[in-house]
């Protein structure tokens, strides 16, 4: 398995833990990590023009065509922000030609052939659980977590198609090779709360705020994301507690941990998110 | 995508209403493989309720206490109803195994009577049916003891007027009384919606509250009931929390579509159908489907991949068609005739357009555009135009049926339920024969 | 030039200079980017930052914070791991002028003092003047190409009278070489000095002196006027070991005022007719003073905020374990020398996350190197409020300000910063400022009018043609009336989107905590009328989280949410080009 890293704009600055423990994983499962000089996937400018959205999106695409490589990311809103771009170019004629064009000026040209996949099927499926589980040395049996499976990359399902959208698995299923143990939350499948921030932030909170209370009354003592925006933003949310009421995980995090690879690589204990909640799991 | 999964599967299921999520759960309990295509958002119409049959003859609209003596008259007067070829013994079974399936995904039905039940709905009607969510069965105890009952309703939960349904009912049920309260947290809100409310219901803090608000009204009530909004994804707990709080049974009033247990069908079906290994593509048309010449088994080709590549083929054996109806576009109305969109199978229906409707909306005689559908043999198989099976392992399920008027007879679950036994039932056997011939 | 002039001129240059820098760097303590900046005053920040300094660099880490900042700001560590090339051509300027300074114009105060028998004219001085010189030069030559290489399509940002201060700085230099040349060259100069100091030699020594100078240091006689001998004979070499070796090496090392004084040779005695020694002289003395002079009004001030920027940049990176945020104090101060810190190399822009939607979008302003222009512009209030007057210049900085919301804080203009720019935290105060002059984004600026105002607004445009006609490619789902042929309103949307949800516990104290306006299934409605206008001013439209719970469970497939992001984007088009309408200019 190889795949050109899309780690987008939020996880270098961010969330540098991410990066780290994503590389520190795949390597030690046997994933090779290609470099490309990518960009911002476009998320952002789809609010704002739709053709600027698909030649930024599109752009990343070509890169990774170029050479021969297809695209592996972390991040949720990136995955979904891809495969929205592929549809919209493969639906729309015109947007195509007009793409085209401007890549073309760049020396790039799209014809499809790179795919967008995301870290969590990546691990659930393509690596397997199986084969996780065989790779786990120090089984996390204490741990209680809530799976966040986010919103960009498990719907629309006809664009993202990671799992049941009304019922999905696959993150359950992770945690449980791990040996953790996943717990059932009614909002588990509901919205973090990160897009609406900038325009709303007190429903944004609320949002998010729903979720934290919730994965706390269902006995989660953290929540397991795979996903910079919705663990930062679970981060934010909590920033101004003494200390959170639920815990921050990441998916890498947790399957590195229980695989055994030191905490450093992994970004822990010094996982500081943008808030300096720090998390300790020793 | 995924290659974990066997792109060969003993049953393909096309479809994912109430009758494809039948079939699916007992093609598993059969121990075939599955596969199961589709969007289930047709569900969301759902009230929850599982009819089995209620109305017989339609044209009187005469209600039946007993659904399978209701079924006996059927089979005389009807003999081609599909609910005509399957016995009663199956029936039932088919039914506590559905319920059973959702049972175990946290949507618990009253335990299945002899009889049908009736259910008061948002509308003050009273309702026939058979299966009733264990959250809405108080209510149907209270309404055939005409006890005193206290119906709560939240101001701005526009759908439901507990003041409406006890207004309706005043001459039947002297004993209902209505309050309206407050929904926590939702001062500023000029209109409230049902899920909102019920995964609000979820968290621990609002539940204490809004049955602090209730019990000092319920006084000599025997039971209480609210519009259905008891929680969604843990339903069971928030209604046993509100009859722990409130000391006397609690109850839950069918909305109008989609409802909260539309929601909460929806959600316990993709469970249960992901739990028992079904191998589930939603939102994603088939495109063709093609029988392999020496009738050994049907390829799907699925629509196009979201990665945008080509799209996914898959292999079956035997193939369930539980594509529905018009809204579903498991049939499609064209000007002047009702065509079948996937294989172009014959569609029986009324001689030409003009024959679709009666003049009057509500004839009691309904319309003969709604029975029309697929005619299928006693092995559950659509027949082509020489009014043979299309292919041998090729069944129909559900409301595409011809012959039948679910709304009008109150029959839709178990018309959904009960083909799908008994079309599964088939083919295990037909596939075990083959396997081991 | 008389020695009184020259001091006058001296000092006056230098307290112009000393002025102007202090200027400058007041301003850096007294501009306020971001709101958070107003709460510190300019004496809380020179505090502040002076304990920072003095903190980090004698604190427990000051060798790794003093090592970082030679590093970069001596160095120039990031700069060649961006730019090898310029970073070299930097460092050869800098150098080279720093020594020229030094060693050259110092001279009587340093070297004077600290070499014994020093004179302009021996070894190495010859050597190394020109060394430097050309350093100098070359330096700044190859900067000049590497930035006109570097010009992209979208331009390079402005700099403040970096051509004038450029051009001083080449004239200083050409007039040095020139004026060393002509005076190698020049006859009168010959004539002067053996007029005072070998006034009394015969004449055929001297002829034959002249010889040896023609040939050995390149004085370009006359000979009509001169005598020169034609062999170097030992009267002559004895008279130049008494007379001129003790003060005079051979110039053939000083390997760029040597050649072209063989280049003038022809010339040499036209030159001296005009006097060029004193023109070329007084040439350079007055570029010298003028450049200094201008030096804090022109972006060379660089060299002042730069290794200030970096010292405090290896402070916030290196002086405390883990690293922490400075204090505002700091982090305002950072912000207010940024604008003079930053000499537009533009390597923030190499590798910037949306400089594709810059290109495309036509929008200077999402490139940082841009950004940081207007950021600053932003901190003026009088320029601001003036701009806000004119409509035009309004429009235009709402467009640009609608980029800068575009930044998605990846952080990568600021790791590449050479000159240790806390850009993140620049572009962060930035949009604070811009929502403060009301430029806020879109998702902020829609909300400021309800929808049924914004409806109106677009049906009473009067220029109709501003509006455009809404391209229909560009939204193709929401002007497809097929999209909305099987909407039966049946609430699902509305019913499963959590902003509906959550909008439900508004606090109807809070401005910003406004209810829904529309749900998702009205929008539907109006689209499926075939009334855009009134949905595109919708607080739900903005408010939308993209979840997709609504385009999920939508029973008939409608894709609501798609629908909403093309409701945004067009949003941001039609209701900008009213809201400058709907304004008096």
């Amino acid at each position: 398995m190889k795949y050109a890293l899309f780690l987008g704009c939020k996880i270098p600055s961010g969330l540098p833990a991410y990066e780290v423990s994503t590389r520190a994983v795949l390597g030690h499962l046997g994933v090779e990590l290609v470099d490309l000089e990518f960009q911002c996937c476009g998320y952002p400018a789809r609010n704002y023009d739709r053709d600027a959205f698909v030649v930024a999106a599109t752009r990343n695409l070509a890169l990774a065509e170029r050479h021969a490589l297809d695209v592996l990311t972390p991040c949720m809103c990136c995955f979904g922000t891809l495969r929205h771009a592929i549809r919209m170019m493969t639906e729309d004629a015109a947007l195509r030609a007009r793409v085209s064009r401007s890549l073309a000026d760049d020396g790039l040209v799209w014809s499809g052939r790179a795919r967008v996949q995301h870290v969590l099927p990546l691990l659930a499926r393509e690596v397997g659980v199986d084969a996780l589980k065989a790779a786990v040395r120090a089984p996390r049996t204490d741990l209680r977590l809530a799976a966040q499976y986010g919103c960009h990359a498990l719907r629309p399902s006809e664009v993202t198609g990671i799992d049941n959208p009304i019922a999905p698995t696959i993150f359950e299923s992770l945690i449980r090779a791990t040996g953790a143990i996943p717990v059932e939350w009614p909002r588990r499948l509901d919205c973090c709360g990160d897009p609406s921030h900038e325009a709303n932030a007190p429903l944004s909170g609320r949002m998010t705020r729903a979720k934290i209370v919730d994965a706390r009354e269902s006995g989660a003592e953290a929540i397991c994301t795979a996903c910079p925006h919705c663990h930062l933003r679970f981060d934010a949310a909590q920033a101004a507690e003494p200390a959170p009421a639920v815990r921050t995980l990441l998916v890498t995090q947790l399957l590195g941990v229980a695989m055994g690879l030191p905490s450093e690589s992994l970004g822990l204990p010094h996982a500081e998110s943008q808030r300096g909640v720090p998390m300790s799991w020793s | 995508m995924s290659t974990a999964h066997p792109e060969h599967y003993d049953v393909a299921v096309i479809g994912a209403g109430l009758a494809g999520m039948a079939a699916a759960l007992f093609a598993r309990e059969r121990g075939l493989s599955c596969i199961q295509v589709g969007g289930s958002g047709g569900i969301l119409f759902a009230s929850g309720l599982l009819d089995l049959m209620g109305v017989h003859p339609v044209v009187e609209r005469r209600t039946w206490h007993d659904p399978f003596a209701a079924l006996a008259a059927l089979a005389q007067d009807e003999p081609d109803h599909p609910l005509a070829r399957v016995d009663a013994a199956s029936i039932r079974a088919a039914f506590e195994s559905f319920v059973a399936a959702l049972a175990t995904t946290g949507l618990p039905y009253a335990p299945l009577g002899e009889g049908n039940c009736s259910v008061l709905t948002s509308l003050g009607t009273i309702k026939t049916t058979f299966g009733v969510p264990r959250s809405m069965a108080a209510g149907a105890e209270a309404l055939d003891a005409r006890s005193p009952c206290l119906l709560v309703d939240f101001r701005g939960l526009r759908e439901f007027s507990a003041r409406q349904i006890v207004a309706t009912l005043a001459d039947h049920w002297p004993g209902l009384c209505h309050r309206r309260i407050e929904f926590p947290g939702s001062g500023a809100a000029a209109e409230l919606y049902a899920a909102h409310l019920a995964r609000s219901l979820e968290t621990r803090d609002v539940c204490e509250q809004v049955i602090g608000l209730v019990r000092p009204l319920v006084g000599d009530a025997r039971a209480v009931g609210f519009p259905a909004v008891l929680g969604l994804a843990r339903s069971a707990d928030v209604h046993a929390a509100f009859e722990a709080g409130l000391g006397v049974p609690v109850f839950e009033i069918p909305t109008m579509p989609t409802s909260v247990p539309g929601l909460r069908l929806q959600a316990a079906l993709e469970a249960a159908v992901a739990m028992c290994g079904v191998r589930r593509i939603s939102r994603v048309d088939v495109q063709t489907l093609a029988f392999a010449a020496n009738d050994d088994d049907a390829t799907l080709e699925l629509g196009d991949h979201p990665n945008g590549g080509r799209g996914e083929r898959v292999v079956a054996r035997a193939v369930v068609l539980a594509t529905g109806r018009f809204s579903g576009r498991g049939l499609v109305a064209d000007r002047d005739r009702i065509r079948e969109p996937l294989l172009g199978l014959p569609v029986t229906q009324p001689p030409s357009r003009e024959d679709w409707h009666r003049r009057d909306f509500h004839d009691p005689a309904g319309h003969a555009i709604h029975r029309a559908g697929l005619t299928v043999d006693h092995a559950w198989r659509p027949l082509d135009a020489t009014g043979t099976p299309a292919w041998p392992r090729l069944v129909a399920v559900g409301s595409i049926l011809a012959k039948q008027d679910w709304i009008r007879s109150k029959c839709g679950s178990g018309l959904a339920i009960a083909t799908a036994w008994s079309a599964i039932d088939h083919l295990a056997r037909e596939l075990r024969a083959t396997a081991s011939g | 030039m008389s020695p009184a002039l020259f001091q006058t001129l001296l000092v006056a240059s230098l307290a112009l200079c000393a002025l102007g820098v202090a200027w400058r760097v007041a301003a850096w303590f007294r501009i306020r980017i971001g709101p958070d900046a107003r709460i510190v005053t300019a004496w809380q920040r020179v505090r502040r930052v002076v304990v920072l300094v003095a903190s980090s660099l004698f604190g427990p880490r000051g060798l790794r914070v003093l090592g970082a900042f030679c590093l970069d700001a001596l160095l120039l560590r990031r700069l060649f791991a961006n730019a090898p090339w310029r970073a070299l051509a930097h460092l050869l300027v800098v150098s080279g002028f720093t020594l020229l300074v030094l060693t050259h114009a110092l001279a009587p105060l340093v070297t004077a003092r600290l070499v014994p028998g020093y004179q302009p004219t021996l070894e190495p001085w010859l050597f190394v003047r020109n060394l430097l010189g050309a350093m100098v030069l070359g330096g700044l030559v190859v900067l000049v190409v590497a930035r006109w290489r570097a010009r992209s399509r979208m331009g390079l940002p402005h700099r403040p009278r970096a051509a004038l201060f450029a051009a001083l700085l080449g004239i200083v230099l050409a007039s040095g070489f020139l004026l060393e040349a002509h005076k190698i060259a020049s006859p009168r100069a010959f004539h002067r000095m053996t007029d005072a100091f070998a006034g009394a030699a015969d004449p055929s020594a001297l002829a034959s002196l002249r010889a040896l100078w023609a040939r050995e240091f390149g004085v370009a006689f006359d000979v009509h006027t001169d005598t020169v001998a034609a062999d170097v004979t030992t009267a002559g070499r004895r008279l130049h070991e008494e007379a001129c070796a003790s003060c005079h090496a051979k110039p053939a090392s000083a390997f760029v005022s040597w050649p072209l004084a063989k280049m003038i040779a022809p010339v040499a005695g036209t030159l001296d007719a005009v006097s060029a020694d004193a023109w070329l002289l007084h040439l350079h003395l007055l570029a010298c003073f003028a450049g200094l002079a201008l030096l804090p009004f022109t972006t060379f001030l660089h060299v002042l905020a730069a290794p200030f920027s970096l010292l405090l940049d290896a402070a916030a990176r290196h002086g405390t374990a883990p690293a922490r945020p400075l204090p505002l104090a700091a982090r305002a101060t950072r912000r207010g020398l940024s604008v003079d810190a930053c000499v537009r190399c533009a390597m923030c822009d190499l590798d910037c996350s949306v400089a594709t939607l810059a290109r495309h979008l036509d929008n200077r302003d999402l490139l940082p190197s841009h950004k940081l222009v207007s950021t600053r512009a932003a901190a003026n209030p009088w320029r601001w409020d003036a701009m806000l007057r004119d409509a035009r210049a309004r429009a235009d900085a709402r467009r640009a300000a609608d980029g800068a919301f575009l930044c998605t804080d990846c952080g990568r203009c600021t790791d590449r910063c050479p000159v240790g720019l806390d850009l993140a935290d620049l572009w962060d105060a930035g949009r604070h400022d811009l929502a403060a002059a009301e430029l806020p984004a879109p998702a902020a600026w829609v909300r400021q009018r309800p929808a049924i105002a914004w409806a109106e607004s677009l049906a009473n445009a009067g220029d109709r043609a501003a509006l455009d006609v809404i391209d229909a490619s560009r939204a193709p789902l929401a002007f497809d009336r097929r999209t909305f042929s099987r909407c039966v309103q049946c609430q699902t949307c509305t019913n499963v989107c959590p902003v509906v949800a959550h909008a439900m516990n508004a606090d109807p104290r809070n401005a910003a905590d406004q209810g829904v306006d529309l749900t998702p299934q009205k929008v539907m409605n109006l689209l499926r009328l075939g009334l855009p206008d009134l949905a595109l001013g919708s607080r739900m439209v903005w408010d939308c989280a993209t979840c997709y719970q609504c385009q999920e469970h939508c029973p008939e497939g409608i894709r609501v949410a798609d629908i909403m992001c093309e409701l945004r984007a067009l949003s941001v088009q039609r209701l900008a080009a009213v809201r400058d309408m709907a304004e008096p200019s």
